[in-house]
């Protein structure tokens, strides 16, 4: 076990340095730089006044010293100052990754309370009504986009109750009912999305898991159904529901753009999308390199979590 | 199979009632609002004249306005944003907008630094500095007086930098005469300078112990503005508390500003701000086209609407690369131009209520009567005529057209893609077979602000001044010694270029006959395809006064009406400790 978590670090530290590297290099292929995107329509600089704004950001010097330079401050979790604020971007990225990870849990958490139990109820009475209803919400949460929702959703709340989510921030644990009512909506409707994915995957799994001759077995020993399903059907046949909740939930701390810029609420997709779009290169970079090691660490957990779930899978 | 299709008919009725609902504000048996559209448009001229009525006095202290902005860095030494003059001055700002035709000839300025200045020659600038004029109480600046110091200091650190250097590159050098006084020697003779200090792209007074403090200005936000900001939150928006001892008062002699607090919401979907109105949770807001003021009206029908004649800012047009055939040739620009039916392109981007755009600002060449804005002042060159356009290209050598790739992007209030696509229908017409080229929006601004070259034609705006400045508009723009970043196409041509200079040496005289000579000069040799360019659009809550000065068309562009406006006992209370409130 100790062999496998230190050979995955290893995987995942060079992981993280070939990321590194690639962003360092895709983001300078792209035309344009943080000086250019940030002039006024009116302004009109001459190339030498350009040139010395290119200096002043250290955006003149060679690739390399570039590379190295932001490499030795990375390694000591320093990943420079914005190009466009020019605040530190772990202080840029902290901020927006606190209300990413407040709508991403709270996403989860309603997609899992819708999820598990239509998907379970789906699969334990197949090819009744409540299967049909169940997939039928699969199918809608799938195929309605999640912009077409949020525009939808706002453009209703603002003509029928002239009222919209509250804009600006506020931590759970500052401001509970602040907080929910600012995120409720917008989580529901990623929710709503995240809930469809993992229902189908419940469902087909517990489906499968069902037919497995330990299932019978349980119930032939005069195991009531609640408890063949509960106690033996459903942890086993969490391991792909878990697998698609972690992949999924590292994509949400990734960041909702379409749902952040309608719903006014500023997390890292918001952030993200400003940052290619300004071509900010150093909070690129840091935001990139910090969510590949979020992805890291998460798949790393969801595979731990299989022996938990599953006693019989070993690690070498 | 009756099973199969159960869920299918279920999800195509939740779509179609979802559909419908969402369409339910267009009450049924209503014209689509392209046809409706001419009857609207005289429905706002009558309702909402162009020069607004000026608000009731006295105004009403106190209230938190709500407006979206955009602003990336609050500090100007990063980027400029017209907002920030909120926080820090200019030595002087307008005290009415230039966009109304009827005061763009005689632009008023407002002495918010300075009391008065005196060109001792057209190299030679004097300016004198209010007295007692203080910076924002916080430390590290404490509230002490400003001086010429500061405006040395201030004009040296950002001349340079890019999004100042239009205005403030002329500035050789400061000499501080005395506490109150300062002279400003230019690198090249301008009778008008004055004129290029006044707020937008000129360089704002700011403190040296904020600059030099750790943190700089972005942590240390002092100014002399009529606001201080209390908090900064980036992507999310800003809270802007009264400044106590700002000095400037309004006409009667009242403190400014009126209002407690101003919260900036930085979005960035149409959608989103309009939803924002509805909730009243924006109290003004500027809207992009007529489409939206329509919905706009349907839902929240006691808004205020103040739809101000553009001066420039906005038009739709094409760049060509001069200096490739076959745009060299004056024929070809000539056909491209006259190919265009301009009437069709206003009514495609905003259902007809757009102004036809020449060379340059109608005002700017001596037109200031909207009246003015018609085909028989831009000649010839601007008006429908495609067999003319055709008669031009065969005379050119190109009997039979010719490939000519247009390169454009989508860019936030604008309406490209529709536009292009015009465009290549009527060059079809003539000949001329255009392959259009989408770009990502940063390209494309690369190319438009002239640091990437243009392939053949490229779809933007034209370059813009700041303020009524026939330098920032023409000069600039046109004149052949400067570089692809101002003179985007490039444009060499030496006569324009002598008429230019000759501009630019008259004391004032001369000036508005040699201006009637460059637009006659520009729209014979059409350097750049202009077509329309609509109005601007600012809705505000019924429970807004925008403040004393009735002809601002948006705070955010002036700050002396968000210093100005003041909110009735109707509108929402609201609490400005922090943003998120």
């Amino acid at each position: 076990m100790r062999t496998y978590i230190a050979r995955r670090i290893f995987q995942g530290l060079l992981v993280l340095w070939l990321v590194s590297l690639l962003i360092f290099s895709l983001v300078r292929i792209l035309p344009g730089d943080a000086v250019i995107m940030q002039l006024d329509q009116a302004a009109a600089p001459t190339p030498e006044v350009l040139q010395i704004a290119r200096q002043e950001l250290g955006l003149d010097r060679p690739f390399l010293a570039q590379y190295r330079t932001w490499m030795a401050g990375a390694v000591q979790g320093d990943l420079g100052r914005s190009l466009i604020t020019r605040r530190p971007v772990t202080q840029e990225l902290l901020r927006r990754i606190n209300l990413t990870t407040h709508l991403a849990v709270l996403s989860v958490i309603i997609a899992l309370l819708i999820a598990l139990p239509v998907g379970v109820l789906s699969a334990v009475r197949q090819d009744t009504t409540s299967d049909y209803l169940g997939r039928l919400f699969a199918i809608l949460g799938l195929s309605l986009p999640d912009f077409w929702l949020a525009t939808v959703a706002i453009t209703f709340l603002a003509i029928w109750f002239q009222w919209l989510p509250p804009i600006g921030f506020a931590p759970l644990w500052q401001d509970p009912a602040r907080c929910l009512s600012q995120l409720l909506i917008p989580a529901l409707i990623i929710g709503a999305r995240l809930a469809a994915v993992s229902m189908r995957m419940t469902r087909s799994s517990l489906l499968e898991v069902l037919r497995q001759d330990y299932i019978r077995t349980a119930r032939a020993k005069g195991a009531r159904e609640r408890a063949v399903i509960v106690r033996h059907a459903l942890k086993n046949a969490f391991i792909p529901v878990v697998t698609v909740i972690g992949g999924q939930f590292s994509v949400l701390l990734g960041g909702t753009v379409i749902v952040e810029v309608i719903f006014l609420q500023p997390g890292v997709g918001s952030l993200m999308l400003d940052a290619v779009l300004l071509r900010d290169y150093t909070l690129i970079q840091g935001a990139v390199l910090f969510f590949a090691a979020v992805i890291v660490v998460t798949n790393l957990l969801v595979d731990l979590s299989y022996a938990w779930l599953d006693p019989r899978i070993r690690y070498r | 199979m009756k099973t199969a299709l159960l869920p299918l008919i279920t999800l195509a009725s939740m779509l179609a009632l979802s559909t419908s609902a969402a369409l339910a504000q267009d009450k049924p048996g209503e014209a689509p609002f392209a046809y409706a559209a001419p009857a609207f448009i005289k429905e706002l001229d009558t309702r909402f004249p162009a020069q607004p009525p000026v608000p009731p006095s006295p105004p009403r202290y106190g209230g938190v306005l709500h407006f979206p902005a955009v602003i990336r860095a609050f500090d100007p030494t990063v980027g400029y944003r017209p907002e920030l003059a909120l926080v820090w001055d200019t030595l002087t700002e307008w005290e009415a907008t230039w966009y109304y035709p009827e005061v763009q000839r005689t632009p008023v300025i407002r002495k918010t630094l300075v009391t008065d200045w005196q060109m001792q020659n057209p190299s030679t600038w004097i300016f004198r500095l209010r007295q007692g004029v203080r910076f924002h109480n916080r430390p590290p600046v404490n509230g002490r007086e400003m001086v010429a110091e500061d405006v040395k200091y201030s004009y040296e650190l950002l001349k340079n930098k890019a999004q100042y250097s239009t205005r403030a590159a002329l500035v050789k050098s400061i000499t501080v005469l005395d506490k109150y006084a300062v002279r400003f020697d230019l690198t090249m003779p301008d009778p008008k300078f004055h004129l290029n200090i006044v707020d937008s792209l000129s360089p704002v007074i700011v403190p040296r112990e904020a600059v030099e403090a750790p943190g700089g200005l972005a942590e240390n936000p002092i100014g002399t503005g009529a606001f201080m900001l209390k908090e900064f939150s980036p992507g999310d928006g800003a809270l802007l508390v009264k400044n106590p001892n700002y000095h400037l008062k309004d006409k009667d002699g009242r403190p400014l500003p009126y209002v407690d607090a101003v919260r900036l919401y930085f979005t960035k979907d149409a959608a989103t701000e309009t939803a924002l109105f509805r909730s009243k949770q924006v109290d003004v807001m500027r809207v992009s086209t007529l489409d939206q003021i329509y919905a706009l009206m349907k839902t929240a029908p006691d808004l205020t609407l103040y739809r101000v004649p553009s001066f420039g800012w906005g038009d739709y047009g094409m760049s060509m690369a001069l200096d490739k055939a076959p745009f060299s040739d004056v024929r070809v620009r000539q056909a491209l131009s006259m190919a265009i039916n301009r009437d069709i392109v206003a009514e495609v981007i905003n259902k007809g209520d757009a102004a036809l755009y020449g060379p340059f600002p109608w005002a700017l060449a001596g037109f200031t009567k909207r009246a003015d804005y018609s085909y028989a002042n831009l000649g010839p060159n601007y008006q429908y005529n495609p067999k003319e356009a055709k008669r031009l290209l065969a005379a050119a050598g190109y009997p039979n057209g010719f490939d000519v790739e247009l390169e454009w992007a989508e860019f936030q209030g604008w309406t490209y893609g529709e536009f292009v696509q015009l465009a290549a229908r009527f060059y079809q017409d003539i000949g001329v077979r255009v392959k259009l080229k989408q770009l990502e929006t940063s390209t494309w601004l690369s190319k438009m602000t002239g640091v990437q070259p243009f392939n053949q034609m490229l779809a933007t705006f034209s370059p813009i001044g700041a303020g009524p400045s026939f330098m920032d508009w023409v000069y600039l723009r046109y004149h052949g010694s400067f570089p692809r970043t101002i003179n985007r196409e490039p444009i060499q041509d030496p006569k324009l270029d002598d008429l230019l200079t000759s501009w630019r040496t008259d004391p004032g005289d001369k000036r508005p006959q040699l201006q009637r000579a460059i637009w006659d000069h520009l729209r014979q040799n059409v350097f750049r395809i202009t077509t329309i360019v609509p109005p601007h659009y600012r809705v505000s809550q019924s429970y807004v006064h925008a403040g004393g000065n009735p002809y601002c068309w948006f705070p955010g562009y002036c700050s002396y009406e968000a210093k100005t406006a003041w909110l009735t006992d109707k509108a929402p209370s609201r609490k400005f400790d922090k943003f998120a409130q």
